[in-house]
């Protein structure tokens, strides 16, 4: 770039760009020169022999400089854009312009073999333009820096290198008319001058320009080097120059049968070959994080295996060692019972250790358990669990009740189906089905008197009136009354003529089906009743009798007849009457209210109460109770208790719903019977379990107090026979004792 | 004797007594090692008895049946702690004597009589045996069960008996022995209207108190009236026809109590004079004991106990305290000198397994008793041990009630389900 008005700058300013200029001036030449002297210099023969054996290395070393100098001529190539300067470029002389040092080949004089010769790098900053001596040695800044001073840098001594002169449009102009040269010149930013382009760099930008390869030494049409292939070079190859056998070009068979069966397929219209895309098959975009997340627990993360233990060691502690019997104890185990899987083994090395011999199958149950057992996360409730349990008193604090077996008694044959006690709590009849009914005191148990009737003893009940002294008997189709024997004289009297009035009372307006019968009193007897109520033929067996508190009424169940099943017999009026005209099922037990004229009737399901005074239905009690069993009426009257074969036993509340205030499920099998205690606050549950419950059963006289139910005891001790266990169950009236009479014929007094 | 060897561990002990064989106050060093019969030993050795009397120990009430060490252990007593051992005289293991079967359950028995035993059965008859096993003579007394027999006189041999029945009368019997055994009744007591449960008379045989199940106490003479001091009730043309063959036998005349002594509520199961003889004690189902005074029929004291219906009870031989036997199987001491303003409390209670049916107190050693139950184990208990009974023995085979136990001279006629056994229990010999 010089300038063509220098001598209007400084003197200074001139000296450099005159400088500058002869340097210029000089590079293209200089660059030939070099090219010239590299080929030139040919003082190669210090070091031909280093050429000789590192070829490659020299190649190498060549190439990066080639490299090097790319890089530099694309920066010219922008310095040119840059600075507008010439567009078109002069593509000189292909051969001439070499950017790379050509190498030369001689004959050594040594060897006299012919020779590749490079010229010389010479280990100088001039050896390499990237490295030659640049006056400007600001580094790598913005020129623009320097825009407002009068120096663009320092040199390698630190001092200033002055701008130099720019000429102005007119300079350029002048240039490009006296300098043929100077529209190959590009912008130097460092020098801040215009600078000619050397040959090789238009050469260059040339090549690119008509999008050639840039190396001029690169021939793309030079020969091919055989390596593989070639003279000398044949590979044996283990083809055969066989035929192609017939099927390679054969249509093949089974395909044309794939493709016919699909063809046949598409006719049929099994196949359709361009379904109608729906909307369903078109792939639907959809946020995936935008799913509301699923109520399901994240998957559980399977435990982590056990941890190995000492005794799992290749050298155990002697402790772990099992002796010989725990050997054999475990090699005796199946394997799912033992303990651990293994036993531990003592090896003095561990390279004695032999391969794991349970690994595949420890992976294979590890993967089994990971694959297949499922985790279930347990919640764990933060509850004490003695806060859940009701707050009851002790049984200790309520005593007394029965808790173990004072005596027994053993009929002979047959179950003993039914008992009684005596008002007074003294004496006990107890019958079973070999129709033999016993008498026998309370606290020995032994029998005082044997009646033997022609039937199973369905039911007994004591007449609770204390004036007199007899009981009922039900069996098939009748009952009788009998009086017992050693009672005073005044009252058997009375007995007698309750039961057999010397004068019989008018017969009813409406005759009923049932007759009465007595006696003539010539034949009395202790061991014949006194009296006998024949029901209606073929009406079943007595099961359950039930006084009125006054003992002039007694109501008495038959089970298994045809006909009504219920009946109400008064004594005074020796008359007796069914209450209902037609019951809906089947009555299991009866209960009068023992404060008011009420009447229970306890059907499979249901129990209702009958007022008897006004002949109407009060209420309905529903037990949920599947076939009930029993009941009992509490002696305040306000509450019932009712067990079923279903092992439930419900208490109502009579003042309350029609539903139980309470259900208690503590047999294992069907209720039998139930009863409150007259006296204490007690009532016991038999069941065919063979065990008798029982229960503190405390009710308050107010109203807001709910009665207080805790299960006291469990009495065991009756035998389970042909799945019946205890068939009833009776309290003592004056103690806190329970008479109960088991299928197995005994009949057994529980005391406190 | 006060230093055995230093190698063993010794405990303090310090010896009391109440028999005959004191020793003198005097602390020992007993080896924790010894048992009993060590004790025993050292004991005969000290006193440096003739005839070696085996010795029984009670420590803090109860029995010592292992080495003092494990005594020690299991009481936690430590040992510097000076203990108190009592030593009582040994209750030989009990012997079987001989045994009188039965037909019938047998209610009641006597010892009384020397060289007799009497029974009363559920089939209303007294036996009498004597010691070789005869059965001498047999009484139909009562038609009804006997619950109860009480001996009154003895003549050579005539003795006069009282028994109670169910049939709700109590009857005097004279049974004459000899060649040709008769027997007579003297006389029926009428005044209750339940079952008689026990009958019994004082040692100079001029009483008797009656008890029943309807909660009343007969007190009688034993005179036999000339003629009916009781009616006979109305009877109905059955019973009439009856009675007329009875009266074709003798009759004996109906007699009326004395005394009726009225305050339990219940049933009363057992009554007897007490020591001084002006005075009745009685048990029954309202779980009271009453002390009676039999000159004016009043009830001068009550033990009330919770819940303890009491089926028998026995009177120290000093007269100072009941031991009474209740449904909740259990035996309580009782003090009878408590004045009626004060609690009477209970002084001690025996645990059993089966219901105690009947007690029997030693006449010779205030300090035991024998209690029959209704598992047919016969208990021979020291009451200064509580903790369990001192010998125990199962009177017949199989799981039979013992009924009535009566224990003299070293005598235990046991009663029960299984007719009567006869055991010796006890130091003295007759």
């Amino acid at each position: 770039m010089p300038g063509k008005d220098v001598g209007r700058k400084s003197t200074k300013r001139k000296q450099i760009e005159e400088e500058e200029r002869a340097q210029t001036e000089e590079l293209p030449a200089d660059g030939g020169l070099e090219m010239l002297s590299d080929e030139e210099d040919g003082d190669a023969a210090s070091d031909d022999g280093h050429v000789d054996e590192f070829p490659e290395f020299v190649n190498e070393s060549s190439s990066e400089e080639s490299d090097y100098e790319e890089d530099e001529e694309e920066e010219e190539e922008e310095e040119e854009d840059s600075s507008e300067a010439g567009e078109d470029s002069d593509a000189g002389s292909d051969d001439s312009l070499h950017v790379f040092p050509k190498a030369k080949t001689i004959i050594s004089d040594i060897t006299q073999q012919p020779k590749i010769v490079y010229p010389e790098i010479e280990p100088d900053y001039d050896s390499d333009s990237s490295t030659e001596d640049t006056p400007n040695r600001v580094g790598d800044v913005p020129m623009h820096w320097y825009d407002d001073l009068p120096h663009i840098g320092y040199d390698i001594n630190g001092r200033k290198v002055l701008r130099p002169a720019r000429g102005d449009e007119l300079d350029k102009f002048l240039a490009t008319v006296d300098d043929s040269s100077a529209w190959t010149s590009a912008f130097d930013k460092k020098a801040q001058a215009e600078k000619p382009l050397t040959a090789e760099e238009l050469d260059l930008i040339q090549r690119l320009y008509t999008n050639e390869n840039p190396d001029a030494g690169y021939d793309p049409y030079e020969p091919t080097t055989e390596w593989f292939t070639g003279k000398g070079k044949e590979e044996i190859m283990p083809l055969s120059g066989a035929l192609q056998p017939k099927r390679r070009w054969v249509p093949s068979k089974w395909e044309k049968q794939k493709v016919m069966k699909i063809v046949r397929a598409i006719r049929q219209g099994r196949i359709v070959p361009s379904k109608p895309k729906t909307a369903a098959s078109k792939f639907e975009a959809y946020a995936i994080w935008s799913e509301p997340s699923s109520s399901n627990p994240p998957p559980l993360p399977a435990p982590k295996p056990a941890l190995p233990t000492n005794a799992e060691s290749y050298n155990p502690p002697e402790e772990y060692l099992p002796t010989e019997e725990e050997r054999k104890e475990w090699e005796a185990l199946d394997p799912e019972d033992r303990e651990r899987n293994y036993l531990p083994q003592k090896y003095s090395s561990l390279r004695l250790v032999p391969a794991y011999d349970r690994f595949i199958k420890e992976r294979f149950f590890r993967q089994l358990d990971l694959y297949l057992a499922p985790r279930v996360q347990r919640v764990k409730l933060n509850i004490d669990p003695d806060s859940l349990i009701p707050k009851l008193p002790s049984p200790n604090s309520l005593r007394p009740f029965p808790n173990y077996k004072s005596l027994q008694f053993q009929h002979e044959k047959g179950r003993a189906r039914c008992l009684s006690v005596s008002p007074d709590g003294e004496w006990v009849v107890s019958g079973d089905e070999d129709g033999v009914v016993s008498l026998w005191e309370i606290i020995v148990g032994r029998e005082v008197k044997r009646w033997k009737f022609g039937g199973k003893i369905g039911a007994l009940a004591w007449c609770p009136r204390t004036d007199v002294s007899f009981f009922a008997v039900g069996i098939e189709d009748t009952i009788y009354f009998v009086i017992p024997p050693n009672i005073d004289p005044a009252v058997l009297s009375n007995t007698q003529t309750a039961l057999a009035p010397a004068t019989l009372p008018p017969t009813p307006a409406t005759p009923s089906p049932v007759k009465w019968e007595t006696p003539a009193s010539s034949a009395w007897s202790i061991d014949t009743p006194l009296l006998t109520i024949n029901l209606i033929p073929s009406s079943g067996l007595p099961t359950h009798f039930c006084w009125h508190r006054k003992g002039d009424y007694l109501a008495s169940v038959s089970t298994g007849g045809l006909q009504s099943n219920v009946w109400i017999h008064q004594l005074t009026r020796r008359h007796s009457q069914s209450p209902f005209k037609k019951i809906k099922g089947a009555v299991q037990s009866v209960l009068f209210h023992p404060l008011k004229p009420h009447f229970f009737v306890a059907t499979q399901q249901y129990v209702r109460i009958y007022n008897l005074a006004e002949q109407k239905l009060i209420k309905t009690l529903i037990p949920g109770i599947k076939w009930i069993s029993s009941m009992d009426v509490h002696p305040s009257g306000d509450h019932l208790i009712v067990g079923g074969y279903d092992r439930k036993l419900c208490w109502f509340d009579l003042e309350l719903s029609e539903k139980p205030y309470k259900v208690l499920r503590y047999h294992s099998r069907a209720i039998r019977s139930l009863q409150f205690h007259p006296a204490y606050p007690l009532f016991a549950s038999s069941s065919d379990d063979g065990s008798i419950q029982i229960f503190h059963s405390r009710v308050y006289n107010d109203l807001m107090t709910d009665p207080l139910i805790v299960p006291l005891k469990i009495l065991r001790g009756h035998h389970v026979v042909d799945g019946l266990g205890v068939l009833q169950v009776k309290w003592c009236s004056k103690q806190p004792w329970l008479v109960s009479s088991g299928a197995d014929g005994s009949l057994a007094v529980w005391c406190s | 004797m006060t230093t055995i060897g230093s190698s063993m561990a010794s405990q303090p002990v310090v010896f009391t007594t109440q028999t005959q064989y004191p020793l003198p106050t005097q602390k020992f060093m007993i080896p924790i090692s010894w048992k009993r019969y060590q004790l025993s030993q050292l004991v005969n050795k000290a006193l440096s008895m003739d005839k070696p009397v085996p010795f029984d120990f009670l420590v803090r009430g109860e029995l010592l049946h292992t080495t003092l060490s494990e005594w020690c252990a299991e009481n936690g007593v430590g040992e510097e702690e000076t203990l108190e051992i009592e030593y009582i005289e040994s209750v030989m293991p009990p012997q079987k004597v001989s045994d009188f079967p039965h037909e019938d359950w047998v209610s009641a028995v006597s010892c009384q009589i020397p060289g007799h035993f009497l029974t009363a059965s559920y089939d209303g008859q007294i036996r009498v045996f004597d010691y070789s096993k005869n059965l001498i003579s047999t009484t139909m007394a009562h038609t009804a069960p006997i619950t109860s027999l009480s001996v009154i006189s003895v003549d050579d041999s005539t003795f006069t008996v009282a028994t109670s029945s169910q049939d709700l009368t109590a009857q005097i019997t004279q049974i004459t022995l000899g060649a040709s055994p008769s027997s007579k009744m003297l006389t029926s007591l009428h005044l209750h209207t339940a079952p008689v449960s026990s009958v019994s008379s004082n040692l100079a045989g001029t009483n008797l108190l009656t008890s029943s199940w309807d909660g009343l106490i007969g007190f009688w003479d034993t005179s036999i009236p000339s003629s009916d001091e009781v009616p006979e009730p109305v009877l109905n043309e059955r019973d009439r026809k009856k009675r007329r063959k009875i009266e074709a036998s003798a009759k004996p005349m109906r007699k009326a109590p004395l005394l009726v002594l009225k305050s339990h509520s219940a049933r009363v199961s057992k009554v007897r004079f007490a020591r001084d003889e002006t005075k009745a004690v009685s048990c029954g189902f309202d779980s009271t004991v009453r002390m009676w005074n039999t000159e004016y029929g009043v009830c001068e004291h009550t033990i009330n106990a919770a819940e303890k219906p009491f089926l028998d009870f026995a009177l120290v031989p000093d007269g100072t305290s009941a031991l009474a036997v209740s449904t909740d199987r259990t035996m309580t001491m009782y003090d009878l000198r408590t004045s009626p303003t004060s609690l009477s409390v209970s002084i001690a209670t025996f645990q059993h397994t089966a219901t105690p049916s009947c007690v029997a107190a030693c006449e010779s050693n205030s300090h035991q008793v024998v209690t029959g139950a209704y598992d047919g184990v016969v208990r021979v208990w020291d009451v200064r041990s509580t903790k369990g009974a001192v010998a125990s023995f199962k009177a017949w085979e199989g799981k039979k009630k013992v009924l009535s136990v009566d224990w003299r001279r070293g005598v235990v006629g046991v009663a029960g389900e299984g007719g009567l056994e006869v055991w010796r229990v006890g130091e003295e010999a007759s």
